[in-house]
């Protein structure tokens, strides 16, 4: 039977759990998006180096594909941290996790905004 | 009835595990759920690192694009398609309900969420196999 309700666990904060609930719910808005532009907009089934360039030019493009990366990053990883809470870590292997994907979470979201700087500034240049 | 004759028969957890019978949606929809997740989080971080190739330059995205136009990673992209329309679906309905909204309902919000996908999923099929 499907649960009355979905709820914060015990180790998720309420904030958190919020913030999963949003994120997703934003995400699905930019993915239909992205999936469009990349399976339904190009002359080929993928966009080409230049289409991708043509297409970062428009500055809604890089801003909208930058939220999408940190509010992907940060539901997959609280999502990934709520699926661990349920094989009942210790205090210290918590601990341990969220550290962990803290710096995960930060290095992947600072190398993807780099990588979209790159591009979008290609894009506008050329 | 004899109590005897209403236990299941003994299993191996792995039997247990992968057994379809007596499962109620609620638990497909649960371990859908996860399955996706996991895969899509798998998926998320080799696409960012993959991405990287943008930044060598055209030649690299280039060569990178010929070596994931093989039908092999065709059908494993399109399984991250389907995985993010089931999960992004079901995870309307699971936003619905963390707040209440249709809870009664939700079996039946699932299964019209998952229609939804599978049409999407054709549409996708379609277009990332006939070309």
């Amino acid at each position: 039977m499907l649960a009355e309700k979905t709820a914060p666990k015990a180790g998720e904060n309420t904030w958190l759990w919020l913030l999963k609930i949003a994120s997703g719910l934003l995400i699905i808005t930019i993915l239909i998006i992205h999936y469009v532009v990349n399976h339904f907009v190009g002359e080929q089934v993928l966009l080409t180096y230049d289409d991708i360039l043509r297409y970062y030019s428009n500055p809604i493009v890089p801003i909208m594909e930058g939220i999408f990366l940190v509010f992907v990053v940060v539901h997959a990883l609280l999502g990934l941290r709520s699926i661990l809470l349920d094989l009942h870590p210790t205090r210290a292997v918590l601990k341990a996790i969220n550290g962990l994907f803290g710096l995960v979470g930060v290095v992947s979201i600072v190398y993807g905004l780099w990588l979209l700087i790159v591009v979008a500034w290609r894009g506008s240049a050329g | 009835m004899d109590e005897s004759l209403r236990k299941p028969p003994p299993r191996s957890w792995v039997q247990a595990w992968f057994d379809p019978r007596r499962r109620d949606l609620g638990t497909f929809a649960f371990v859908l759920n996860r399955v996706t997740a996991l895969g899509l989080t798998l998926y998320l971080f080799l696409h960012l690192i993959m991405l990287g190739n943008l930044a060598r330059g055209p030649e690299a995205y280039g060569r990178f694009l010929e070596t994931i136009e093989h039908p092999v990673f065709v059908f494993g992209e399109y399984l991250v398609v389907l995985a993010g329309l089931i999960h992004g679906f079901n995870g309307i309905r699971i936003a619905l309900t963390s707040f209440g909204i249709g809870v009664p309902y939700q079996k039946r919000i699932f299964v019209a969420l998952m229609v939804i996908a599978a049409v999407a999923g054709v549409i996708f099929g379609v277009r990332m196999f006939a070309v």
